[in-house]
């Protein structure tokens, strides 16, 4: 289902894209960044449930920074659409509660690594004229989010009970943006922008048959700097 | 340009692709065999770790902890309590899916790592049908305290300890529990042990290992449990370093006689429908219809009444069970002099007014087993004598030469109980056994079980092979500190309680006394 929602939108930006692309009304519409993406979590989970599973435990998200790629097509002089890449980070989950489960460590250990790629489109409205050398914009779009290569580490599978394996299934939902681009010459750009998207799955860990869960929302707000150019 | 896009996509979906093959497989493996003694999911759950510390801070955050530590000492290791599901066989002879437990000593002690005896544990009558003993996590579990009391007695002082559920318990699907069955039970013991040892090299130690030194114990159905698996045990060939079964019913005839005659025990209630429904199923021969047996308050559906989820209190009070009458207090009157008298609510004298007192609860009405059926049971009992009863009844002392089964006995529960009573089959213990138990049991009767084992076995008794403590004797010899505790212990539970309402928790006091007692006792046999 998730795939299908994500399908849908990526298929219907890109089809806005080449419907409108005709349009267009700059003489370099395609424009390429790369950057920085510093993100944060704002992490909010609820307790994990499950057999053997004492009270109050919790999981919050590392911080992370990584490599932003993305890909800018303009529409008209104000409508562009933005398909953005980060590479995929290695993302600490973190164990949030008591101190020790038994005699375990458990508060602020980590307890898993997960890679997760999070293609974001967006639609995106950009403030002045073309020719501008400072261009505001905003935007609205959807967010889709994989998790793989879930590993748990040795710290985690000790206060699992044992190897266990993670699932948490692709999230689609909305994300926002606003930033600024500054024009350095026809050509290239410098673009900075704070956006914010809503994950939301649903973590289920396994242990020797046993499955704990836990209802994950996270709000990954970053913000980017990236050097533009178009073409 | 929209080609460029593309590729752009692609290239995303490509990535994507790509991840879906970086899995992770790191889970459990699952058995694909169910052959007996398998280890259904390897490695099992390690459900808690607790370092020596955190345990003894455990235990002493409550009363009954407290006194635990006091009594087993304070741990001098800590405890991993692992959670193994493996396969057994049912009494069909299907092979059946349990649980059980492995503790496993950790720490940098001396005694808590490397080569270390294994104590394999029986359970004692659970009515519950959740009991788990590998969850030490789950304070709200039947078997929390028995867990904690075989995790500080043996685990936290450097034993391996695999103590199975059951079947019919936790995760088992078979429906009701085989209960003091002694092949199937024993089969179950022995099952767990080898998942356990299965298990042991992929724990969190994996340099704990066992030593090859085996302990058997268990405490009331446990105590069977642990004399039976000794019996299996020594049948097959394998080791039993030393054994201690305690307060078990391990003349479940004679016993069985006993409480026909009217010397009706704490629990019967309980027992009752335990032990029909295991030998219903195992044999066939216990009724044809559940009223033949149970009065027409309680027979219907009490064939799959336990083990239950409900805990006892709610199966009292919706009626499903009586708390105490096992038997109807209009005693049957047959015609038969002698019969009449052995149904007769038991008076002082002969017996004495506690004794009179106790037996005297077991009578009520409306009562679980009809009398129809109870005089037919008891009519057998005298006129298929088993030795042993008849020797107490008598008043005599039990001897080798009196304590002989039943040569025929009609009665199919009479059948099942000979059948798996501890004196069947002429054998004896070879290695080393302990048996303990108190006398003023009212529970588990001492002497109808404990004596008429020790009688069977008198000569291994005299040559120190197996030995008898009776908490409640006077104290004297190697137990004599414990011996002393215990009855210091009744005493003040009397003088806070009174004694028809200590009574009640006499068979339980004495757990954690004789737990003591056999690992005080395996530490003389390495």
């Amino acid at each position: 289902m998730q795939y299908k929602i994500a399908t849908l939108a990526l298929g219907t930006a890109l089809a806005l894209a080449a419907a409108t692309g005709a349009r267009a009304d700059t003489a370099h519409p395609n424009d390429i960044r790369i950057g920085g993406y510093f993100v944060h979590f704002d992490t909010s989970a609820s307790d994990i449930t499950g057999p053997y599973t004492v009270p109050g435990l919790n999981t919050s998200v590392n911080n992370t920074t990584t490599l932003y790629l993305g890909y800018v097509r303009t529409l008209s002089s104000h409508f562009a659409v933005e398909f953005a890449f980060g590479w995929p980070p290695l993302t600490h989950a973190v164990g949030k509660g008591p101190a020790a489960v038994g005699s375990v460590p458990y508060n602020g250990v980590t307890i898993a690594n997960i890679r997760w790629l999070s293609p974001t489109a967006l639609l995106e409205y950009n403030f002045f004229a073309p020719d501008s050398r400072w261009r505001p914009f905003v935007g609205v779009g959807v967010n889709y989010t994989y998790f793989y290569d879930r590993q748990v580490t040795a710290a985690g599978a000790a206060v699992s009970g044992g190897p266990t394996s993670i699932s948490l299934p692709a999230s689609v939902g909305p994300a926002v943006t606003a930033g600024f681009k500054y024009r350095l010459n026809t050509r290239w750009h410098i673009v900075a922008s704070y956006s914010v998207a809503q994950v939301n799955s649903r973590l289920t860990t396994d242990t020797a048959g046993v499955l704990r869960s836990s209802s994950v929302h996270f709000w990954p707000n970053a913000v980017v700097v990236s050097v533009g150019y178009s073409f | 340009m929209l080609k460029k896009t593309r590729s752009l996509i692609c290239a995303g979906l490509c990535v994507l692709a790509l991840a879906g093959c970086g899995n992770n497989s790191n889970t459990a493996t699952v058995a694909t065999s169910t052959q007996a003694g398998t280890l259904a999911v390897d490695p099992p759950l390690r459900v808690a770790s607790l370092t020596a510390s955190a345990f003894a801070a455990q235990l002493g955050a409550s009363p009954t902890g407290q006194q635990l530590l006091q009594l087993a000492g304070t741990p001098a290791c800590g405890v991993d309590f692992y959670y193994m599901k493996y396969w057994t066989t049912a009494p069909d002879g299907k092979p059946t899916e349990v649980s059980g437990a492995m503790m496993v000593p950790t720490g940098s002690g001396a005694q808590c790592s490397g080569a270390r005896p294994i104590v394999l544990y029986a359970h004692g009558t659970t009515s519950v049908s959740t009991y788990n003993i590998a969850d030490i996590t789950d304070s709200t579990n039947a078997a929390n305290s028995e867990s904690a009391l075989i995790a500080a007695v043996f685990a936290a002082q450097g034993y391996i300890v695999v103590a199975p559920n059951f079947e019919g318990y936790d995760i088992s699907n078979l429906g009701y529990h085989p209960y003091v069955d002694a092949a199937v039970n024993a089969d179950d013991m022995m099952d767990a042990l080898t998942a356990a040892r299965t298990a042991l090299p992929h724990s969190f130690t994996p340099g704990t290992t066992d030593s090859g030194q085996l302990y058997v114990t268990g405490y009331s159905e446990g105590g069977y449990v642990a004399m039976a698996t000794v019996k299996a045990m020594q049948a097959a060939g394998d080791t039993v370093t030393a054994s201690a079964p305690a307060s078990g019913p391990y003349a479940l005839e004679a016993f069985g006689d006993a409480i026909f005659f009217g010397q009706v025990d704490i629990g019967s209630t309980i027992f009752s429908p335990l032990v029909t429904t295991s030998y219903q199923n195992a044999y066939g021969n216990v009724y044809k219809a559940t009223s033949d047996v149970y009065t027409s308050t309680y027979a219907s559906g009490i064939d799959t009444l336990l083990p239950s989820p409900d805990s006892l209190t709610q199966l009292f009070q919706s009626g499903k069970l009586p708390e105490a009458a096992l038997f109807d207090s209009t005693t049957p009157v047959t015609g038969n002099t002698q019969l009449d008298q052995l149904l007769a609510v038991p008076t002082s004298p002969p017996y004495s007014a506690s004794e009179a007192a106790l037996f005297d609860a077991g009578f009520g009405t409306p009562s679980l087993v009809n009398n129809t059926y109870r005089a037919e049971y008891a009519a057998d009992a005298l006129t298929n004598p088993d030795q042993a009863e008849m020797t107490l009844l008598n008043g005599g002392t039990l001897t080798a030469s009196d304590v002989a089964l039943a040569a025929q006995p009609a009665v199919g529960l009479r059948q099942d109980f000979k059948l798996n009573d501890m004196r069947n089959g002429g054998w004896s213990p070879k290695e080393p056994m302990l048996m303990c138990g108190g006398d003023q049991d009212p529970t588990v009767f001492f002497q109808v079980n404990t004596g008429v084992m020790a009688a069977e076995w008198s000569p291994l008794v005299s040559a120190g092979l197996v030995q008898v403590l009776d908490l409640n004797g006077t104290p004297g010899g190697a137990f004599a500190p414990l011996q002393s505790a215990f009855q210091s212990t009744y005493a003040a539970l009397v003088a806070a309680q009174g004694p028809s309402t200590a009574i009640q928790s006499y068979h339980a006091t004495e757990a954690p006394f004789c737990m003591v007692a056999a690992r005080d006792f395996f530490a003389q046999v390495p």
